[in-house]
């Protein structure tokens, strides 16, 4: 069996005309880092941030409503 | 209602956010001793203060997990939505 070829060149004209089974280009793959256990909020602070996990912690930022100064 | 009380309550919800945090990311990294191991010593923290609290104040749930009562306690006040946190 021979190794399927991903070398062709890539452009958008070849990605548009992709068939599932023609091995062209490769489509597109989704990564998600791991998430490691180092340190925690204390409890009391988790609990109000909504998770015990710093690298975790993304809240939302508010931005003024229209009007508002 | 009473600030220990009170206080009370709110460790064993802090207890118990952190708990459910810790199973959730051990659900995807079982090998982490170090993360088990902080759930072992928070399970048995909050298994503590959940005694420490019903020695107190009467059962947190109404069976299966306090022992025997020798008076019927669950119905006693406040409801959990009685409660001013």
């Amino acid at each position: 069996m021979t190794e399927q070829d991903y070398t062709t060149v890539e452009n958008s004209a070849d990605a548009l005309s992709h068939y599932p089974g023609i091995p062209r280009l490769r489509l597109a793959t989704a990564y998600i880092p791991p998430q490691v256990f180092r340190d925690m909020f204390p409890l009391s602070e988790a609990l109000n941030k909504g998770t015990l996990f710093p690298e975790l912690y993304r809240p939302y930022r508010r931005y003024p409503m229209k009007g508002e100064v | 209602m009473d600030r220990s009380r009170v206080s009370m309550l709110r460790e064993l919800q802090e207890l118990e956010f952190a708990l459910v945090e810790l199973n959730l990311y051990l659900d995807t990294h079982p090998d982490d001793d170090k993360a088990l191991s902080t759930f072992n010593n928070l399970a048995t923290h909050l298994a503590k203060a959940k005694k420490n609290y019903e020695a107190r104040y009467g059962p947190l749930i109404n069976f299966g997990h306090s022992g025997p009562v020798s008076s019927w306690n669950w119905i006693e006040d406040p409801w959990p939505w009685e409660i001013e946190y």
